[in-house]
């Protein structure tokens, strides 16, 4: 790629996970009984609840902790942002206190982030890897792409030979 | 004389779990007839991830698969061409479960793991078929000399690796397909009927499934080629009469490659993209060799990975929102739109009872 060519490339996050903490305990039986949109999974103490808009899956404990994810739909791409996650979040939080739970929404965090990205050009996997050591790892044997890490940036990048580039972090 | 390692004071310094680790890598390194210089360092790997944290503290299967991943990384290290199914065939192991070790391995000790040599994987590959060695069970039309298969066996693992089907696929179902071609070309006439599975019988190894699809897209590439030989263009070929020609072929592939699938004048969109910015010629000016549309029989085909020429159904991104509608994460809340989420207190009664809780 010329350093003077100048092709926009847009970057498409597809997922982000977000905690957030209720402070106060949830009883889960109570919101699997009166939520809708509930699965209770009683043997490992928890509760999945979905939202349609924003469309995010929330994992509830009693203890208070709840971990939003973006879900997608079989066929489509769902555009998604940290600010949609938060809105998602609140809704949440305000359904539990619309069941009668003494939700405070703190510590707020987005943990993760997943995007893609498409190059315009296909990567010759090996030499990339061989020029990019150590932070690049290829196991074909494992996984048809190119692992690579951003310590400083706490982020790992998978990298297809088509130019499709992953990125989690 | 006894050495200090078959004495029993050694041992009495090392826990049990070091112990039985040591000697898993030792019975591995026997089995697989490894010089002792890769005996050493494996078990030096092994004792430095056992006083770490993540594999002390883990399972016992998980330390089972240690010892072999150790092996594993010695042998990379030193380009002995060893593969993870070979290892995990040996441990009688989970592909993933090893994978997981071995990639924890990588982390926590901070070793660099060199890729697996094609070169060196198919000449441990070859000498492992039958077919190189006379044998009641083989007939002596598909004898073939060691030397002259695994040479043309390279040479067209090579062609695979310059048209972009190595990148992003296991290694050993090329290189069946590669040893495949190779045989049947280096005496065609009795061979050509052979299919590939009984190859694999005859050989005496195992077929992976995806060998065929390699097979048929390396086909493809030598029936491009084979279009731009002068002397062959009069001849109708197919996939089964092309291997009379893979000698030739290979000769001149570095320029068959070229005119096989120069780009034309007319730029056209090559099949199966959807990128608008991933034309052939950005990916030609990206320095992507050979990139680009070639004719053969009308039939465009671009020298791309195969996943970009016949690509599965790709998601359909959704119209971004306007800026206008850009969410800021804190707008208010109404009440109707949590009502949805909540049931009804006839709802609740139905539910109760169907769940009698």
């Amino acid at each position: 790629m010329d350093a003077d060519s100048d092709v926009a490339l847009d970057i498409l996050i597809t997922n982000v996970v977000c905690v957030f903490r209720t402070r106060c305990h949830l009883n889960l039986r109570k919101i699997a009984l009166e939520g809708a949109n509930v699965i209770y999974k009683r043997d490992v103490g928890k509760v999945l609840m979905k939202l349609r808009k924003p469309r995010i899956t929330a994992t509830i404990w009693s203890s208070g902790k709840v971990i939003c994810t973006g879900a997608t739909r079989i066929l489509l791409f769902l555009l998604y942002s940290e600010e949609e996650a938060k809105f998602g979040a609140r809704r949440l939080a305000r359904s539990l206190q619309k069941l009668g739970f003494q939700v405070i929404f703190t510590d707020f965090k987005v943990v993760n982030v997943l995007a893609v990205c498409n190059m315009p050009f296909e990567i010759r996997l090996p030499e990339f890897t061989k020029n990019n050591r150590p932070h690049a790892s290829y196991e074909p044997e494992l996984h048809p792409a190119v692992c690579y890490r951003i310590k400083s940036l706490r982020a790992t990048l998978q990298i297809f030979s088509t130019g499709s580039i992953t990125v989690t972090g | 004389e006894v050495a200090y390692s078959q004495s029993t004071g050694q041992k009495e310094q090392l826990s049990r779990c070091l112990q039985r680790g040591i000697r898993r890598v030792q019975d591995l390194c026997k089995v697989l007839q490894l010089p002792v210089a890769f005996e050493e360092t494996a078990v030096c790997y092994l004792q430095r991830a056992l006083q770490l944290p993540a594999f002390h503290l883990a399972s016992l299967e998980k330390k089972e698969l240690l010892g072999g991943c150790c092996v594993l990384v010695a042998c990379r290290q030193r380009r002995w061409p060893l593969t993870m199914g070979t290892v995990c065939s040996l441990l009688y192991a989970q592909h993933e479960a090893f994978a997981g070790v071995f990639l924890s391995l990588q982390r926590e000790l901070g070793i660099s793991v060199p890729a697996l040599s094609l070169a060196d994987l198919v000449a441990t590959h070859l000498s492992s078929f039958r077919l190189v060695q006379p044998s009641a069970s083989v007939p002596a039309a598909f004898l073939e000399d060691k030397e002259k298969l695994l040479a043309r066996t390279v040479a067209i693992v090579e062609l695979a690796s310059e048209t972009w089907l190595v990148t992003g696929r296991h290694p050993v179902p090329v290189v069946t397909a590669a040893a495949f071609l190779a045989w049947q070309s280096l005496r065609p006439g009795p061979r050509l009927s052979c299919p590939l599975a009984r190859f694999c019988r005859l050989a005496g190894v195992e077929l992976p499934p995806p060998a065929h699809l390699r097979l048929r897209e390396l086909l493809d590439i030598l029936l491009a080629m084979a279009s731009q030989l002068s002397w062959l263009r009069g001849f109708r070929l197919d996939k089964k009469s092309v291997v009379k020609h893979v000698g030739e072929l290979l000769q001149h592939r570095l320029f068959l490659l070229k005119h096989a699938f120069s780009q034309q004048e007319q730029q056209g969109t090559a099949p199966g993209q959807d990128s608008g910015s991933h034309s052939p010629a950005v990916a030609q000016q990206q320095g992507c060799p050979s990139a680009g549309q070639g004719q053969r029989g009308g039939t465009l085909r671009p020298l791309l990975p195969p996943c970009l020429i016949h690509p599965r159904k790709r998601l359909r991104a959704v119209a971004p929102s306007a800026p206008a509608t850009a969410t800021t994460g804190d707008e208010p809340i109404s009440d109707s739109e949590i009502e949805q989420y909540l049931r009804s207190p006839e709802e609740i009664q139905a539910f109760r009872k169907a769940k009698a809780w």
